[in-house]
């Protein structure tokens, strides 16, 4: 009987589903670093990409992979206008290490805590590092999950066709 | 006609009917929405070890899979999550064994009202009175099955109330009440919106319900007069001006006589703190904490990891490296003093220490003790009384130094020491407290693009002896090797050795082969692993111990 009802609803979602790329989702709430509450309508860049990083303070390759981008963020926003936001998945164990971990490492990313993980399950991350790219109309148009040293070259080449509105 | 025929028929005519609805009603523009989802699936074929304790396993292949399925469309959302442990891996609880749905809620959002029916998660400020939260690679699941409400009357306030019963296993068990209020005031005082400095102030209250039953108290033998309701609150501030920042809660709870706390009525009480400094390269923070009986379960008689209401979390340092997370440590909620201090700086580039690429320095250091106890009475009395800034005996400290430093484009090196000591008491045995000196070399050699090395030597030199009768197969000198070659930007594979030269037992060698393509990740391993964070192939995961063939896909879609 369960495996009637699953198969059902899961018939059914797919039915509703349409074919175009999903969006963030604009109510979930997230904190900026100073407390303030917002949900995250606030991820924008008037029309042009948005790298998405769900990250934590105690991940190895997240930090590797947003101090490599630090080097070449400034050419990157320049060339393309794409903005990188950094979602930190840390609990309540190391989540006020969270601005002092942001600053010490000299980001300059807008970052955001997302301590009970609703927007990581809303997002369905598992593992992190895990890397969205978002065109101009906020469509997840690329993930990722993992990170090894020169992959950002590769979400460059990416974000530079979405900026020009190239498909990938 | 068989009944399996007709049920079919009845499916296939029902799912028909659903199409054509849903395209009618899809054609009239009142449908859309996004079905998304991820799948995940892990599985171990044992070999047996008596060496480094894997047991023996009857089924040859555990399993443990699960399926989330999420439908957004604007403000709505649906989900439903399917689980199997068929059976469980290693380390997961027997309970577990089985399969269905695990999970499932609908909710509706808009900026001033949320409500959530079915299964959700949450936490109240730092989660010393409420947080339903889930771990899934640690086999921790406390959502809450009930209504979960959040309304926000004027930006800047904040208000949630919940009811429900928490999972346990394939269950729910307990009845949690909560409500929860906080405040941002730079948004409702008018002339503080543009200030620097930020107050959000916030409380806390909840409560649970359980029924009576008969615990004998020691000496008379009588039955205890249990409370049946128990309630917890706290008061919490997170203040921020620039660089500066303070974030306290304190919480209370009432006469709470659980199998925890071994029966006794004393209050529960915690005590949370937090105090940073940062700009750009530099930051520091410093963490205090005290916790006193204030572990808060739904259901007084259950033990172990599950029907947690709330979360006093450890506030020692997450360590990813083999060796320094050899012996984590895991809070004591019956009662522990914690200090904690972390600090960051960046050597400029072309500075003295900072070559031409800059280096950077981690300090992290932390302290845990018991508290300052006098014991007055067994079950059915207050237990014992604490004095406030007393500390006891030491539990746990360790101190660390990472220096990262980029050698040139092609090679980035770090290097850890850490000290540690650690007391078994914590673990529950009895024995003399560990003294652990660790190093670590973490070495990144990027050839060209397409392909990367990674090299990683660990040595940990311990005064702690293997002992049969206490079998801590973490105990004596180790030495650690990991190599690890990235190729084509999508495939990995690498090996890795611990090897116990010394007052240990144990050789513990794997070797893993893993693809990743967008967002899914497949993995095969080989050999023996301990359970803890392992960070390869360029993700950190906390797996469970094992012993044999070990395979692992996640993908999200």
């Amino acid at each position: 009987m369960k495996k009637t009802i699953l198969t059902l609803v899961i018939t059914m979602l797919a039915a509703l589903a349409t074919a175009q790329n999903a969006k963030v989702p604009e109510n979930i709430t997230i904190k900026t670093l100073d407390g303030k509450t917002v949900e995250t309508s606030i991820i924008q860049n008037n029309g042009k990409p948005i790298i998405i990083s769900f990250w934590a303070t105690w991940c190895k390759p997240c930090n590797r992979e947003l101090n490599a981008i630090k080097e070449v963020y400034e050419e990157w926003q320049e060339e393309t206008g794409v903005k990188l936001v950094a979602i930190s998945i840390d609990d309540t164990r190391s989540a006020s290490k969270v601005k002092p971990h942001v600053d010490g490492n000299g980001w300059e990313y807008e970052v955001y805590l997302d301590q009970n993980q609703d927007f990581k399950r809303a997002m369905n991350v598992v593992n992190v590092p895990h890397t969205f790219l978002l065109n101009g109309k906020g469509e997840i148009v690329w993930q990722h999950t993992s990170y090894v040293d020169g992959s950002e070259e590769e979400l460059f080449e990416l974000v530079k066709k979405i900026a020009n509105g190239e498909e990938i | 006609m068989s009944r399996k025929a007709i049920k079919l028929v009845a499916i296939a005519l029902i799912l028909n009917f659903q199409f054509s609805i849903i395209n009618s009603l899809q054609a009239q523009g009142i449908l859309g929405g996004h079905v998304t989802g991820n799948i995940q699936f892990d599985g171990q074929i044992s070999r047996r070890d008596s060496v480094i304790g894997s047991d023996n396993v009857p089924e040859k292949l555990l399993s443990n899979a699960r399926a989330d399925i999420l439908y957004t469309n604007g403000n709505f959302s649906a989900g439903l999550r399917y689980e199997a442990y068929l059976n469980p891996l290693l380390g997961f609880n027997s309970q577990y064994t089985g399969q269905g749905i695990a999970n499932y809620f609908v909710s509706y959002k808009t900026q001033t009202f949320a409500v959530t029916a079915g299964h959700f998660y949450e936490q109240f400020g730092n989660g010393m009175t409420l947080r339903a939260y889930e771990d899934r690679f640690l086999g921790i699941d406390n959502a809450i099955r009930g209504l979960n409400v959040t309304y926000r009357p004027w930006n800047g306030v904040t208000l949630k109330g919940l009811v429900g019963q928490q999972r346990y296993y394939w269950d729910t068990r307990g009845l949690v009440r909560g409500l929860d209020a906080e405040i941002s005031l730079n948004d409702i005082v008018s002339n503080w919106n543009e200030s620097k400095t930020r107050l959000t102030l916030g409380g806390s209250f909840v409560s649970k319900y359980e029924g009576d039953e008969t615990i004998l108290s020691d000496i008379s033998g009588y039955k205890l007069n249990l409370p049946l309701n128990v309630g917890a609150a706290s008061v919490r501030m997170d203040l921020a001006h620039g660089g500066f920042g303070l974030q306290a809660e304190y919480a209370r709870k009432g006469q709470d006589p659980s199998i925890m706390n071994n029966y006794i009525y004393k209050n529960g009480e915690a005590l949370w703190l937090s105090a940073s400094y940062s700009q750009k390269g530099l930051s520091a923070n410093i963490q205090a904490k005290r916790v006193d009986n204030m572990g808060f379960k739904s259901v007084r008689s259950v033990s172990g990891e599950m029907l947690y209401i709330n979360y006093t979390p450890s506030i020692t340092k997450q360590h990813t490296y083999a060796f320094l997370s050899m012996y984590p440590y895991a809070t004591q909620s019956t009662g522990e003093m914690g200090l904690q201090c972390d600090f960051i700086y960046k050597f400029k580039k072309e500075s003295l220490f900072g070559g031409k690429y800059g280096t950077d320095i981690h300090l992290n250091a932390s302290l845990i003790t018991g508290l300052d106890t006098t014991v007055i009475g067994g079950k059915g009395t207050d237990g014992y009384t604490s004095s406030f800034f007393g500390t006891g005996d030491t539990y746990y400290g360790d101190i660390s130094l990472e220096v990262a430093k980029k050698l040139s484009n092609k090679v980035k090196c770090t290097a850890t020491y850490g000290y540690m000591i650690f007391n078994p008491i914590v673990e529950g045995h009895e024995g003399d407290i560990h003294h652990n000196h660790i190093l670590v070399g973490d070495v990144t050699w990027k050839i060209n693009r397409k392909n990367v090395i990674r090299f990683e030597a660990e040595w940990m030199a311990s005064d702690s002896k293997y002992d049969a009768a206490i079998d801590d197969k973490r105990a004596g000198d180790w030495i650690m090797g990991l190599v690890e070659y990235n190729f084509t930007s999508n495939w990995f594979v690498s090996f890795s050795d611990q090897y116990a030269y010394n007052d240990g037992i144990g050789n513990y060698y794997n070797i893993s082969i893993g693809y990743t393509k967008g967002a899914t990740r497949l993995q095969v391993g080989y050999g023996k692993q301990r359970e803890g964070i392992i960070c390869i192939g360029g993700v950190c995961r906390q797996v469970p111990a094992s012993n044999g063939l070990t395979f692992s896909l996640t993908t999200s879609f």
